[in-house]
Order: structure tokens, then C-alpha cells, then sequence
């Protein structure tokens, strides 16, 4: 097999390749294999048909598609190994020549993967925002309180008025001029006062009731109500009041404090959550600065990205966003419905995206090719190793489960993190 | 004499056929009136450098057929079966 690869334009190049002539007989011979179970020729049950009474019925042209199928991706192949290329987009094939006892020759346009000419991407420096990234007291009371709500408990007010934050059990029977209307009456029915759930007027009203009491609430729809008969229009409410119940929230002392935690003081529980918080912040810090040196490396480099690439990656994206919605019971279709948008204009959203991410990943690509970073097998042992360990299974079942390509996403997965690790310890952020 | 296409008509292609060419035997369906040795002249005579060994013969009777009420018969045919001797070019056959 012979293949040669010459440069047309920046990215795109012309891949010509002419494979042995043995090969299409193989693949003739494989395609007729595949044909012949399928033509019916009288005198001939199905399949028995010689290969010569085939030929001469239907002449050698009828196998070239199919044999091309089978010979066309093992050539391409194997002359992206030979010449090295590195597509990343389907070829636009065309066949010079094929023929029985000759050999096949194509040529296939294809996109490369672009050269990136890097360049700093060592000694870079970020502005680290670091008020973003401080545990500040408040932030630590916020989170008491928030464990503090969730330890509370509900309890029956029996003589008292109802106040903001309350819980009541209400009947409630709405009139407009003097008739009832459809989807105004419920029994029973709890709401949380002041949470803004039902039309404004109404949760304000009911402050100061008490338990068992009825009342009358004169409300006016909001103009923009959903229901049109209803929108603008004054109404009256029944309402009967059951019973009011008060989250009683637990005090804040050591008690508390061995209640929700190991801890025996409230002291101690506050400074475990401090930790915790600023575990979490120099996470996030972390993390910014990661991403923002590699932004950084990327817009320093030098990339001609060819337009198929980002096309990929925005489909990628798409993917996602539809498996996205798809948890929440939606589909692409439903949503463009929804927020009346058109996908096109969606693609062109996600296309800024794209490109970074593309420009990203190619530049970090050329950072591990220029700094011979490796990855060994060791060390994707022990990662997959973690990955079980996580996830609470054999290790066997996670490799199963992972595949080939599976194993091989992890190892670039490493390559890319010790990139950036060397980006992070060669820049100015590396203390 | 006659015309040696008038005693050939048309050669025998199915499975059996190709069979036999293997063993260097052809088969062609003739007029049911020729006889082997019209036969292996006619062959001769129409596939240049062809020798002839032997000739065997079979007659296939017409089937009855129906139409309605009509009852007919299709014609019977004659199948002779040509056996080429060794020193013979084969025959090639490019007829469907």
C-alpha cells in the first residue's frame, strides 16, 4: 500500500492512496461473499450462484460499492497510520480507480488537527479575586442557621396569631361577584405564609388570624394572571383557618451542637465548619486558577482552528444539553417550544464555548506533546484503582466496564491534569 | 444441410449445469428431432476448436398445463448433454 499526504490549505490536505491490488480482489471476493445470498438467479437456488454467472449477469461493477465498504475504512486507516495525520473530521472521498486485477486509488480531502505554536504558557500569572475565595463570619452563621432550620421542628401554635414564616391548614372558597368560580376552593389546604405562593394580598391578609377563625379577603387578580377570565378582576375569599404551625427552631448551644454534629460544643462545631468552608473555597481557588491559566496558555497560542472542529464540539455540547433536559423529563424539540428560540441560534451560543474549549484542549495537547509529559501504566493502575475504591466496586468491573476507549480517556485524562499541574507550579500563582 | 443454430437453441445454465462443465460436459437444449451425431457436428460447427467426445440425449416431455377450461401441453423439449474431449478448448457461453 502506498499513501502520501500533501498540504492544500492551512488544515486541510489531500490524502492519496492506492492499496494493493490483492486487497480488492480480497474485497471483491468478501463483497460477492455478501451479494450473493441476496440475487436470485433462475435455474439457481438462493446463494448457489457461481461467480462467473454473476459476473456475466450483473458484470463486476455491481460488487464495487459493497467491496469499496469493506476496503475503503481499512485502507483509510491504515494510511492515516502510515502518514501520520491526525484527522478530525470525516474525509471527502474520491475514487480515481477501481477494477477488477487493479489495484484501488483514492483520494480523500481531509481536516487535520491544526499545529498550535504555543506561546508562554510557563511563568503565567492570575489575578486571583481572593475576597471571592474568604470565609468570612457571616458565611459561617449562614450555615448554622441553615442547620439550624433543618433541625426545627414544626409545632401546633394553639392560641396565637398567625405571623410570617407560619404554616397554616386553611379552607378557602373563592367568589367573584358573589358566585364561585373554578379552581377557588381547596380544604385543607397547608401554605406557607409569606412565601409568596399564592396572588399577593391574600398571604398578607391572613396575618394576625387565629385558629379556627373565618374570614372574609377581598384580593384583586394580578393583571398578568394566567387564567384570562380571572386576570385584573377583584374576588373575595372564604377562608377558614384550622391551625397554625410554627417552626420552632432549636437554640443555638452546645447542645445544639451535639445534636447535629460529633462535636460537643458549639464552638468546636463552628470552627469544623469554618474548615470545611475554606476547604471548599481553596477548592473553588484552586480551580480558578487551573482554569485561568489555561485560558491564558490558550489565548497566548498561536492556532488556526479549523471550523469542523468547533462544529464537533458544539454538537458535543448540544448532546449533553439535551441529555441535560432529558432528566428533567424534556426534550431539544419541547424546549426550543418553550423558550421559542430556534436550534441554530442555540448552536451559535454554544460556539464561543466551543472554541475555548477546542483551543483549550489543543493547546494543552501541544504543552504535554513540547514537555514530553507521559503517563505510565502504573499510573493509570492506580487511578482506576481510586475510580473503584469511589464508586464501591471490583476493580475487575469498573476495567470491564470501562472498555478499551475507556482506559484510554483516563490516560488523557491524566496527561491533561499534569499539564496543567505544570502550568500551575511554572506560573507565579505556584505558592 | 441445416443450420446448426437450428439444432442448438440454447444452453442449460443452472446449478447442475455448471456442475458438469467442471467434468468438460455442456448442456444445451436442441431440437427434438436432431440426433447425437447432428449434435456433435452442430457443436463443432458453432464453437471454433471445439472437439466433440460424446453425446448423450434426454427427452423432456411438456407439462400439462390448464388455462380454464382449455387444457394444453407445453412443448416437450430435448436436453443433450455434450462431453468435450480432453484436448478440446471449452466452450464459453455468454448468453443469459
Amino acid at each position: 500500500m502506498k499513501a502520501s499526504f500533501e498540504k492544500t490549505e492551512k488544515n486541510v490536505g489531500i490524502l492519496t492512496v492506492e492499496t494493493d491490488v490483492e486487497a480488492v480482489n480480497k474485497a471483491l471476493d468478501q463483497a460477492f461473499k455478501k451479494v450473493v445470498k441476496k440475487v436470485s438467479v433462475p435455474g439457481f437456488r438462493k446463494g448457489k450462484v457461481p461467480r462467473f454467472i454473476f459476473e456475466q449477469r450483473f458484470g463486476v461493477e455491481a460488487l464495487y460499492e459493497d467491496a469499496l465498504e469493506i476496503l475503503l475504512p481499512e485502507a483509510y486507516e491504515a494510511a492515516i497510520k502510515e502518514t501520520g495525520i491526525e484527522p478530525v473530521d470525516r474525509p471527502e472521498i474520491d475514487i480515481e480507480q477501481l477494477e477488477k486485477g487493479k489495484s484501488l486509488i483514492f483520494k480523500a480531502k481531509v481536516t487535520v488537527k491544526p499545529e498550535v505554536k504555543l506561546g508562554e504558557y510557563k511563568g503565567l500569572e492570575v489575578e486571583v479575586p481572593e475576597d471571592d475565595f474568604k470565609v468570612t463570619e457571616e458565611n459561617v452563621e449562614a450555615e448554622l442557621t441553615k442547620m439550624q432550620k433543618q433541625q426545627g421542628q414544626l409545632e401546633v401554635v394553639e392560641d396565637g396569631a398567625v405571623e410570617n414564616g407560619d404554616r397554616v391548614i386553611i379552607d378557602f372558597e373563592g367568589f367573584m361577584d358573589g358566585e364561585a368560580f373554578e379552581g377557588g376552593k381547596a380544604e385543607k389546604y397547608t401554605l406557607e405564609v409569606g412565601s409568596g405562593t399564592f396572588i399577593p394580598g391574600f398571604e398578607e391578609q391572613l396575618l394576625g388570624m387565629k385558629a379556627g377563625e373565618e374570614k372574609e379577603i377581598q384580593v384583586t387578580f394580578p393583571e398578568e394572571y394566567h387564567a384570562e377570565n380571572l386576570a385584573g378582576k377583584p374576588a373575595t375569599f372564604k377562608v377558614k383557618l384550622h391551625e397554625i404551625k410554627r417552626l420552632n427552631l432549636p437554640e443555638l448551644d452546645d447542645e445544639f451542637a451535639q445534636d447535629v454534629s460529633e462535636f460537643d460544643t458549639l464552638d468546636e462545631l463552628k470552627a469544623d465548619i469554618e474548615k470545611k468552608l475554606q476547604d471548599r473555597a481553596d477548592t473553588e481557588r484552586k480551580n480558578y486558577i487551573r482554569n485561568q491559566l489555561v485560558e491564558q496558555a490558550a489565548e497566548k497560542a498561536e492556532i488556526d482552528i479549523p471550523p469542523v472542529m468547533i462544529e464537533r464540539e458544539v454538537d458535543h455540547m448540544l448532546q449533553q444539553f439535551e441529555q441535560q433536559l432529558r432528566y428533567q423529563g424534556l426534550d431539544l424539540k419541547m424546549y426550543l417550544e418553550f423558550t421559542g428560540q430556534e436550534e441554530e441560534k442555540i448552536r451559535e451560543q454554544f460556539k464561543a464555548d466551543a472554541e475555548k474549549k477546542v483551543r483549550a484542549d489543543l493547546v494543552l495537547e501541544a504543552i504535554a506533546k513540547a514537555e514530553n509529559i507521559e503517563v505510565t501504566d502504573e499510573e493509570v493502575e492506580q487511578e482506576i484503582n481510586q475510580l473503584a475504591e469511589q464508586m464501591e466496586r471490583d476493580v475487575e468491573e469498573i476495567r470491564r466496564w470501562l472498555g478499551e476507549g475507556g482506559v484510554e480517556r483516563i490516560k488523557e485524562q491524566l496527561i491533561t491534569k499534569k499539564t496543567i499541574d505544570l502550568l500551575v507550579l511554572s506560573s507565579k500563582n505556584a505558592a | 444441410m441445416k443450420d446448426p443454430r437450428d439444432i442448438i437453441h440454447r444452453p442449460v445454465i443452472t446449478e447442475q449445469s455448471t456442475e458438469l462443465m467442471e467434468q468438460g460436459k455442456y448442456v444445451f437444449e436442441v431440437d427434438v428431432r436432431a440426433n447425437k451425431v447432428e449434435i456433435k457436428q452442430a457443436i463443432e460447427k458453432i464453437f471454433d476448436g471445439v472437439k466433440v467426445e460424446k453425446v448423450n440425449t434426454m427427452r423432456v416431455p411438456g407439462k400439462q398445463k390448464r388455462y380454464g377450461r382449455f387444457t394444453g401441453r407445453t412443448p416437450e423439449r430435448k436436453k443433450a448433454i455434450v462431453k468435450l474431449a480432453p484436448d478440446s478448448k471449452p466452450i464459453e457461453i455468454f448468453e443469459a
